[in-house]
């Protein structure tokens, strides 16, 4: 049963979470030269299937506003001249909850373990086509560029989140499940 | 000032910082501030007039004089970001078409056109950069994270009639901030838990593998912090935390003269930049000085 309390705290954890990881650079996993996968919309995507959509929103406008305060404040590289911008830096990520939790919703019932991965895929894919999609439109980059991009940044970020999702929620459920039940 | 190791991540984890001058832009209401910065981002994001965005420079570098913040400090975030910030004015005025059919062409060589808008679209996105910088630093500055929420929870109170959750939303975000370092100390702990039974993390051939080391670091960082949160629902509703309705708040801000003043002077100024972008002033300025020099 899903209380209003339990949303406002699971959403300000999982918010916690993202801005840990963002603030930190654990969030940043390093890969090729330079460019790195992030995963501070992990949690968003863990925040949507555990509590719901709004729940996920919530965390995503966490994770959109931090980004945007941490580009401005705290600057690391050059994207994050873009990130100044909210409509590159918030608007996209408050779709990545009820996106994930859309694909978590419409797969739960045939595997479990499989919805956990295809929401982590789908709540990734949404990060990356949006954000880029807006960076497209403002023509700070090229659409070419976009695309290499979108496919050899995007798809191993989607199965990063994929590997996570599955990880932390599979381990929580079974927590979960382990304290509660009994077979007595 | 000691060498800060790897695994110390608490010192790390600053969301701005606070720096307490005790000028009257520190003493104002969180409210106002926040409007403004809010007007700030929305006016600097909207408005395609570079005298406009010189302006709000000029206004934003008067708002740090007047909270008494030493301009070398603010201004060294800029300073390191200034090789990516030319790096991509760069890019935006090379690469970049501009789709305008009556841009006048000022340098071509294969691929690569110059034209009068895709300078001004460099230098655009120079000056924005530095208005957000500035004036969401001077926000961070002035501003304590305990008054950001309160503000942010009368702002949005208006807005609950109306069905919006705001005193979710606020305790939301309190929660948020509360919980970072606890979190940043959590972190801490495990790495160190993980390091000292031999774990590598981060270190392998492909991503899959560097993301599979990092495991044993996320999912316990998870599973603690949902924990906790569980810890934390348990005791508010244990203390017949019932929500927003009919609560009363021990904190009243108080709006002074100075407040409406700011306010009416940002709205004011804001305004004269809309004003100046939909008006077109640039091209108007750039014809005034063409036919002078």
């Amino acid at each position: 049963m899903s209380t209003t309390t339990r949303k406002i705290v699971i959403a300000g954890v999982m918010g916690a979470i993202s801005i840990f990881l963002g603030a930190s650079h654990l969030g940043f996993i390093p890969w090729l030269a330079g460019a790195a996968l992030t995963i501070m919309h992990v949690p968003v995507i863990i925040g949507a299937v555990l509590e719901g959509p709004v729940v996920g929103l919530a965390i995503g406008l966490i994770f959109g506003a931090f980004s945007l305060l941490q580009a401005a404040i705290a600057p690391t590289g050059p994207a994050d001249v873009w990130f100044t911008n909210p409509l590159v830096s918030i608007v996209p990520r408050l779709f990545i909850g009820p996106m994930a939790w859309l694909a978590y919703k419409a797969l739960k019932t045939t595997n479990e373990a499989l919805s956990l991965a295809i929401s982590g895929v789908v709540g990734s894919l949404t990060n990356t086509i949006l954000v880029l999609g807006v960076l497209g439109l403002y023509r700070f980059l090229p659409w070419a560029l976009i695309g290499t991009i979108a496919v050899t940044n995007g798809l191993p970020e989607a199965v990063v989140a994929a590997i996570i999702t599955l990880a932390v929620v599979a381990a929580w459920k079974r927590l979960e499940s382990g304290r509660r039940s009994s077979t007595i | 000032m000691s060498r800060r190791t790897e695994f110390e991540f608490l010192g790390r984890v600053t969301i701005g910082q606070y720096l307490p001058t005790g000028s009257t832009l520190h003493r104002l209401d969180p409210r106002t501030k926040l409007l403004v910065c809010l007007l700030l981002i929305a006016v600097v994001v909207a408005s395609q007039s570079l005298l406009g965005i010189m302006l709000l420079l000029g206004a934003v570098l008067v708002g740090l004089a007047l909270a008494h913040i030493p301009l070398s400090f603010a201004l060294s975030g800029l300073r390191t970001m200034l090789p990516y910030l030319l790096l991509l004015a760069l890019l935006q005025t090379f690469a970049i078409p501009q789709y305008a059919a009556n841009a006048t062409v000022l340098w071509r060589w294969a691929m690569l056109t110059i034209t009068d808008r895709s300078i001004l679209a460099g230098i655009l996105l120079i000056a924005r950069f530095s208005v957000m910088v500035l004036g969401l630093s001077l926000f961070s500055f002035s501003t304590t994270t305990t008054e950001l929420t309160h503000g942010i929870e009368h702002l949005l109170r208006p807005w609950q009639k109306l069905g919006l959750p705001a005193h979710e939303l606020a305790l939301t975000v309190n929660i948020a901030l509360r919980f970072v370092p606890i979190i940043a100390e959590e972190a801490e702990r495990l790495m160190k838990a993980q390091a000292s039974r031999g774990a590598d993390f981060g270190r392998g051939r492909n991503f899959i593998q560097r993301t599979r080391k990092l495991l044993p670091l996320l999912v316990p960082l998870f599973l603690v912090s949902l924990r906790r949160a569980d810890n934390l629902i348990e005791a508010m509703e244990a203390r017949c935390y019932l929500g927003g309705k009919g609560r009363t708040h021990l904190i009243h801000l108080q709006a002074h003269v100075a407040d409406y003043i700011a306010l009416a002077a940002a709205c004011a100024l804001m305004a004269l930049v809309i004003g100046l972008s939909t008006a077109n002033a640039d091209q108007l300025l750039w014809r005034l000085l063409s036919t002078y020099l």
